[in-house]
């Protein structure tokens, strides 16, 4: 299993161009789940369908919008817009350089260091590879109906400009597309 | 000219505070052990004369700490020696109120609790309410992504903000919303710590005010059995409004002082919050009372009066605890639920390591610590004692999978705590992402990141 994260930090270091996708990942399975805790933590290749199979014996479900079951959630998350990021507790990413890390956890309430975790989401895949996600989970009975978002594209010079900044962050050799 | 002259020049009267008097109430905020007097304190009262602040600042090349009301517990707004604070208490405007979809236009400076006053009239309220909400404003709020009791169901500040717009340090105005298509750019600035922009107005998600809450206390004779049924109950499938937790000293605290009625022979208790309908609320009490039975003491609310007691003297924890010992060091750990006991048991034994009491006061329902170690500031080395003791309890949370600050911060306060929970190319992001904000690094520099 870190044998894989391995192989993705070489596969990384080693290439120009990478678009991230479930299958380049082939990274999937439940790391940790505790129903007491209302978090999961996944490895990004797992497919919804799968969460939702874990979940549903505990009678509880995830708190956001999820369009096609056979998505995974590394896909969802890279998609998605502060719906899906109200429930994103933790990522561990590989950034641009190889470089294996962590940002957020497993905890509801951490404001230790800027919000990488929520920043991601909705990055489109173009920061940084993201191998694993927790994120909040609700039992099935407090979660109302839930819509797809509502997403606006209002350009802004200035929001184009600080994105391609953060891009350069995560991402300094531009490989991630 | 000196900046304070150049200030001084361009913006009205009044609103450049300048002198050794005028600005010591600005030296600190509540972590008053951390002091320093800026160079001058600028109260602007429109956001035009923030951007003539900002000018002036950025050139000369002079360091901006943003303030709300100082109520912070980490030393974020913290004057720096060569710094102007930038106080936002004047902007405390409601500007709107959209009644239909649940939203209010705010300034900044509006206090937390202003907001739910001003919409009580149409049956919503600002579900977030941290223990400082009469005071704290809204702006601060969002620079410390700031929680409270009730966070375990209605969410964080994150969770409560529709859209902000900021100011980057070059006076630019950039709007974000959660409806954006893009990187999460809003939730970022939750929680920066006025490193990134100076947010100049935000829109908050309103919630309806709830037609019933009660309270159920529980007290325990062991902490075990008091810590296991906070896990209980969410097992159960119940998200309660709030779910706290006191240790015996904190209960002992909090009953000489507020007199609510908390037993005093009890290890540990329980305050349990249901709210929701008349049909929610029973249904939920029905499963918390099954949960619970293993309590020696059990009591529900029978009346919003009744209520309010038991809360009161949870609400009056720190201070009643602040009667027993000349000062006190409060801690923000955050860790799984599930290790609530274990965590407690540690705690004990490093109290009596280190020969210096604790009361425990937790926002059990999300894990959220808040340990309370009692010192004494006028005997030579009990600060120092006191924050190795917090410092220990701090890697603690972090060894069992949970974080340094769960709502107050960093601010001065944890910069060394962080690097338990960062290595270094973690720490380099962040500092990398304040350049992309702030290249100069003059909002709020050395605060939040080593």
């Amino acid at each position: 299993m870190t044998d894989r994260i391995e192989q993705l930090q070489t596969l990384v270091q080693t290439s120009q161009s990478l678009h991230v996708s479930g299958e380049l990942l082939d990274y999937a399975g439940v790391v940790e789940y505790y129903p007491e805790e209302l978090v999961m933590t996944v490895k990004a290749g797992t497919s919804v369908a799968e969460v939702k199979k874990q979940l549903k014996k505990n009678k509880q479900s995830l708190a956001f919008y999820t369009e096609d079951d056979s998505d995974t959630i590394g896909a969802v998350y890279a998609n998605g817009a502060q719906d899906i990021s109200d429930s994103v507790l933790g990522v561990q990413i590989i950034d641009g350089t190889g470089e294996l890390l962590n940002f957020g956890g497993q905890v509801m309430k951490n404001v230790a260091g800027y919000d990488v975790a929520r920043l991601l989401v909705g990055s489109k895949g173009k920061l940084a590879m993201v191998t694993q996600i927790s994120f909040k989970v609700l039992p099935s009975t407090y979660v109302g109906e839930l819509n797809a978002p509502v997403k606006s594209d209002k350009a802004s010079v200035l929001r184009d400009e600080i994105e391609q900044k953060l891009k350069s962050v995560f991402d300094p050799h531009n490989k991630f597309n | 000219m000196s900046v304070i002259q150049e200030l001084s020049c361009a913006l009205p009267k009044g609103i450049v505070i300048t002198g050794e008097e005028n600005t010591r109430p600005f030296e600190c905020d509540g972590l008053s052990v951390y002091r320093q007097k800026p160079l001058a304190v600028v109260l602007p009262e429109n956001v035009e004369q923030i951007k003539q602040t900002l000018k002036i600042c950025k050139a000369n090349n002079t360091p901006v700490v943003t303030r709300g009301a100082g109520t912070g517990l980490a030393g974020g707004a913290m004057p720096l020696e060569q710094s102007i604070v930038l106080g936002l208490s004047k902007l405390n405007q409601v500007k709107s109120i959209d009644v239909e979809n649940q939203l209010a236009i705010v300034e900044p400076g509006v206090r937390n609790i202003a907001i739910s006053e001003a919409v009580a009239q149409y049956g919503l309220y600002y579900a977030p309410d941290p223990s400082s909400q009469i005071a704290c404003t809204i702006g601060g709020n969002v620079a410390e992504n700031s929680g409270g009791v009730h966070c375990l169901k209605y969410g964080l500040t994150v969770h409560n903000i529709e859209s902000l717009t900021m100011l980057t340090m070059d006076g630019e105005e950039l709007t974000l919303s959660r409806q954006d298509d893009g990187m999460g750019l809003l939730a970022l600035m939750n929680g920066s710590e006025g490193l990134l922009g100076i947010i100049t107005e935000i829109t908050v998600k309103l919630t309806p005010t709830p037609q019933l809450a009660r309270v159920v206390m529980a007290a325990y004779d062991s902490v075990r059995d008091c810590a296991n049924a906070v896990a209980d109950i969410i097992k159960a499938g119940i998200i309660p409004a709030g779910l706290e937790m006191m240790d015996k000293f904190a209960i002992e605290a909090a009953e000489g002082f507020a007199g609510v009625g908390y037993p005093l022979n009890a290890q540990a208790l329980l305050l349990c919050e249901l709210d929701g309908t008349q049909d929610q609320v029973q249904a939920e009490l029905d499963s918390v009372l099954k949960v619970l039975a293993g309590a020696s003491t059990l009591k529900v609310s029978e009346s919003e009066e009744e209520r309010l007691n038991l809360w009161k003297g949870r609400k009056s924890a720190f201070p009643a605890v602040g009667r027993l010992s000349p000062d006190y060091y409060c801690m923000d750990g955050t860790i799984p639920r599930r290790h609530l006991a274990d965590m407690l048991e540690k705690i004990n034994k490093l109290s009596q390591k280190y020969q210096l009491r604790v009361a425990n006061v937790f926002h059990a329902g999300d894990g959220n610590l808040h340990p309370l170690i009692l010192y004494d500031a006028n005997i030579d080395g009990e600060l120092e004692k006191t924050e190795e003791f917090g410092t220990d309890i701090l890697k603690l949370s972090v060894d069992m999978g949970g974080t340094i600050t769960g709502e107050h911060g960093v601010g001065v306060e944890k910069l060394n705590a962080m690097c338990h929970q960062f290595n270094s190319k973690e720490l380099e992001i962040f500092h990398k992402i304040k350049q992309a904000f702030d290249p100069g690094s003059l909002l709020n520099p050395g605060k939040a990141v080593p």
